[in-house]
């Protein structure tokens, strides 16, 4: 290549860079960062669900807010009230329920009495349907009651007490709670009384800064409130606290763990070539290369999820080690080549090793989650452009570099020789290598939950337990859709489901569920003729037995979905519901204690328009398939490079190159073993890139064109480079990144020490 | 319904001679079964007549209350601990336990904690006047003060001597139920085989 025609191509990528910039001006203000980590799995495969109903419901969920407030002894309600009254002072939060007033107690009546024929409870349904013998003796067992209190009033509107009777079986439905002066009460234990209030956010969880400020301000409240109330005790849940744990975990991440590695990248740097200009070249191709990889993901997904950013940061190290090799090989050579002859001998060593390792990230590209994928794009697109600058502008830009010997030039000759000529280091580390690798394997655990990725924090963790023990409502995530093109036919198919409900329960597949109480048309319709048909024979028999009624208005009063909506009945059951604007709509059916996860998903795909959702079972299922798949992947790229080496080295050569490859595989597996973690989907994914960015050190030294001892040492500083990033993760608070860290760090350290190995042992051996 | 077996157990806990009602309370907790017949009239507002009924009833302290109405048609009623059952001819047994129904069960508690003389919590549901009307006779009346409680009742007036002889119930809606005991027998001090057949099951 002409001089002439690199510069330009050094123009054109000027061009490039400067588009580059004017893009990311462009996409900023339309992109947003996402901090929710469940967006980092994979989008929800709903058996049949339609999108728009399952992305309504998620969306509504991640909304809510619940607290159970246990005022301080004899403050009685008064402190509720005062912690309702702090809540409305929030700005960000909508609909805040705590107790039903008495006017609204009374609407609840209202309706119930105004929709009696509609609204039938299944005990009456059953005594009509057995005869109407059955419904007047329960009317009579009633009236004759001391305690029940029925009064004249009562049977005059209401003689077949339909009222009465629909209203006990909701008291049936209060799953563990009751009623106190209009709240919703628990107890613990202790006898400690709980009381539930309900919230939503007005924004998306998955907000950070509107998160972030919710969680401050309701922070503050309940400070403020336990110090109003000595005594006084909160408990919350709600998807937007642990969204804001997590993003505060990032934050922590990327500022301490990406400061740390940028620090101890540059300070290498100033050691090794004691001059600015390595440092400040490194910078360059580092921030150009953050540049193409924030446009590219922004390009491609709209948005950036802040765990890329933490992984992100670990890009940094590779994409210096471009920098790092070429302005070696001027510090060495300058005195005797130009830059672009420089650029030559390096540009197959540099070329490959961009590929290998950008094809190594592309690998991630196959696993089905979105936070990898952004990733993938994010360290292919940032890792070209920075060699792309090294290629382009660098061999102007070196033009002042000091020229030196190689830095550490004994030592790296030492050490080489020392491969060479001892067979103590040439067999004894690459067997002890594997011994410890044996012994970790030994070790290890494999486990796929997903909760083992994701170390909820303490505190969070006990307030869950503790709101799943007095509500008996768990944060399982796991629940039926039930859908249909229009409300009369989601309805249908919730009471055709009814009976498998029920046997699931009776089966033990599940501990409970809560389904709306919301007839369909088609039943309400059903009702309305059982109980013409039985009402006449009731109030001749209770006339007979001394009690005068009159005949019962039979009127249809039929209740639709809206009216049910927008009364006070359907207050802590109306989230259940969903109907899109076309009509289709759909019912969630939130499942505790699920035992049997598999008879649920059969139940559901065996009842039309149903769907079982159970995200961590699924997740975890889909880690474990990831896994043997990407097991599967490796294998067969570690046959593939075990085919090569030996078509180019033959015998027994080819098959010593390929030791360190297998060995850091291995190794960085036996670190997970010995640290404790267990092997999952993100470990294989870590490998991976031991193996795409570990065959560099290899490729360098097999490198016909490159001297040892400049390869040694653009290896060294390329390890100790993705030492201080990856490494740096081993320290992330996230379990899944610290474990990544772990397996890079080690997989990698282990490629670097074993590859002398490759060296060819008697051709080049007297040449140094 | 527990309600009802609430204020059974309190009628039945108050013993004669007692000045005060701790008294009273303290001496019942010593009686561990106590057998009698019930009559009872409830005059319900636009009935041109008061509905009577009448049958038996047992407390057993380790075991809970049984409530037979004989007549005009039969109705069983067994509360223990943890369940309710009401029992009619002809149909299905209803039960109620604490875990699917607390609202009916919190009566329970007040039940348990007469057993054990706690005023307390008695005082937690009500406003309690209690009269020492001399010769060995008193009279107790309740005045609810939470939910639900005070949407259906205006005062429950208990009186009796030995025994708890009579219970006025004043509904919110103006109806009055009356309920009389009479035959009361506290031995044998232990329950029957037939007796404790009721608890079974």
């Amino acid at each position: 290549m002409s001089a002439e025609s690199h510069r330009r191509l050094a123009q054109g990528w000027l061009l490039i860079c400067l588009l580059l910039v004017a893009a990311l001006c462009w996409l900023l203000p339309r992109s947003q960062i996402n901090s929710s980590v469940l967006a980092l799995l994979p989008k929800q495969q709903l058996a049949g669900v339609p999108d728009a109903l399952s992305r309504g419901f998620s969306q509504r969920l991640d909304r809510q807010l619940m607290w159970l407030v246990s005022p301080p002894e004899n403050a009685g309600t008064a402190a509720l009230d005062d912690w309702l009254a702090r809540l409305h002072q929030i700005p960000a939060l909508n609909d805040i329920e705590g107790s039903m007033s008495p006017q609204r107690q009374q609407e609840w009546g209202a309706f119930f009495f105004s929709h009696r024929n509609a609204l039938i409870d299944d005990a009456t349904r059953q005594r009509l349907t057995s005869g109407a013998t059955a419904q007047s003796q329960w009317i009579l067992g009633q009236v004759y009651s001391a305690f029940a209190g029925v009064s004249g009033k009562e049977l005059a509107n209401d003689p077949l007490l339909l009222v009465r009777a629909s209203q006990m079986a909701q008291q049936q439905n209060s799953a563990g709670m009751t009623l106190d002066n209009g709240w919703l009460v628990a107890r613990d234990a202790q006898g400690r009384r709980w009381y539930l209030l309900h919230g939503e956010l007005k924004a998306s969880s998955y907000d950070i800064s509107s998160g972030r400020q919710v969680v401050a301000a309701l922070d503050t409240t309940k400070q403020a409130f336990e110090q109003r109330w000595p005594g006084a005790k909160v408990l919350e849940r709600g998807t937007v606290f642990y969204s804001d744990y997590a993003s505060h975990q990032a934050e922590h991440d990327i500022s301490t763990i990406g400061l740390a590695s940028v620090i101890g990248v540059f300070a290498l740097i100033l050691l090794m070539f004691r001059s600015v200009l390595p440092m400040l070249l490194s910078l360059l191709s580092i921030t150009v290369g953050a540049l193409s990889g924030t446009v590219f993901t922004l390009w491609v997904f709209g948005e950036i999820h802040i765990m890329t950013l933490v992984l992100s940061a670990s890009i940094v190290g590779i994409s210096a080690d471009y920098t790092l090799y070429f302005l070696t090989e001027r510090r060495v050579h300058g005195a005797d080549t130009t830059p672009l002859e420089s650029l030559k001998k390096l540009f197959p060593a540099l070329s490959m090793a961009m590929l290998t390792t950008v094809a190594a990230y592309l690998m991630l590209l196959i696993a089905p989650f979105p936070g990898l994928q952004q990733l993938a794009i994010f360290a292919a697109a940032g890792l070209s452009a920075a060699c792309i600058t090294v290629m382009c502008w660098y061999p102007y830009l070196s033009r002042n570099l000091p020229v030196g010997l190689t830095p550490g030039l004994v030592l790296i000759l030492r050490w080489l020789h020392a491969w060479r000529s001892r067979n103590v280091l040439r067999l004894g580390l690459p067997a002890l290598c594997a011994l410890i690798a044996l012994g970790g394997l030994a070790k290890l655990h494999i486990n796929d939950d997903i909760a083992d990725l994701q170390a909820l924090p303490v505190g969070l963790q006990q307030q869950e337990q503790q709101i799943a023990a007095l509500t008996g409502q768990t944060n399982d995530q796991k629940w039926l859709v039930v859908y249909g093109d229009n409300a009369e036919q989601t309805l249908q198919r919730l009471e055709a489901l009814r009976p498998s409900l029920i046997n699931a329960k009776a089966q033990g597949w599940i501990d409970g569920y809560r389904a709306i109480d919301l007839p369909s048309l088609k039943k309400q319709q059903q009702d309305l003729d059982l109980l013409r048909n039985r009402a006449p024979q009731i109030v001749e028999q209770l006339q007979q037995a001394g009690i005068a009624v009159k005949a019962p208005d039979l009127s249809s009063q039929a209740v639709l979905p809206a009216a049910w909506l927008n009364s006070v009945v359907s207050q802590g059951w109306r989230l259940l519901w969903l109907s899109l604007p076309d009509g289709r709509s759909a019912t969630l059916i939130p499942v505790s204690g699920v035992h049997n996860s598999a008879a649920m998903a059969e139940l559901a795909a065996s009842s039309a328009g149903v769907g079982w959702v159970d995200r961590k079972t699924e997740f975890s299922q889909l880690f474990s398939e990831y896994r043997a798949y990407l097991s599967y992947l490796l294998g067969v790229a570690v046959a593939a490079i075990a085919i090569i080496y030996l078509w180019r080295y033959r015998l027994p050569h080819g098959l010593v190159c390929l030791v360190p490859t297998v060995l850091s595989l291995l190794m960085g597996v036996a670190a997970l073993g010995y640290s404790g973690h267990n092997l999952n989907l993100f470990s294989l994914l870590a490998l991976v890139l031991v193996l795409g960015i570990g065959i560099n050190y290899t490729l360098f030294f097999t490198n016909p064109r490159g001297t040892p001892t400049t390869s040694m040492f653009a290896i060294f500083m390329a390890v100790v480079t993705t030492l201080l990033t990856f490494g740096m993760l081993v320290f992330s608070s996230t379990q899944a990144i610290s474990s990544f860290g772990i397996v890079l760090s080690c997989g990698i350290l282990t490629a670097f020490l074993l590859s002398p190995l490759t060296l060819p042992v008697k051709k080049r051996g007297k040449k140094k | 319904m527990k309600i009802v077996l609430l204020f059974c157990l309190s009628l039945f806990s108050l013993a004669s001679h007692a000045v005060t009602l701790e008294e009273l309370q303290q001496r019942f907790s010593q009686q561990p079964v106590l057998r009698a017949q019930f009559a009872q009239q409830r005059s319900i507002s636009g009935m041109s007549q008061p509905l009577n009924s009448s049958g038996n009833l047992l407390i057993a302290q380790k075991n809970g209350l049984w409530w037979q109405q004989e007549k005009p048609f039969s109705l069983t009623l067994l509360l223990t601990e943890n369940r309710m059952v009401q029992t009619m001819a002809g149909q299905p047994a209803q039960v109620v336990t604490a875990d699917n129904n607390p609202q009916m069960f919190q009566f329970n508690s007040l039940l348990t904690a007469l057993f054990h003389a706690d005023q307390r919590a008695l005082e937690q549901n009500f406003t309690l006047d209690f009269t020492d009307k001399g010769q060995g006779t008193w009279q107790l009346i309740l005045t609810p003060k939470t939910t639900p409680l005070n949407r259906l009742f205006r005062t429950l007036r208990l009186q009796g001597s030995a025994f708890l002889d009579n219970i006025d119930i004043n509904d919110m809606q103006g109806d009055v139920t009356h309920l009389r005991f009479f035959n009361q027998q506290t031995q044998p001090a232990t329950l029957t085989v037939a007796e404790q057949a009721h608890f079974v099951g």
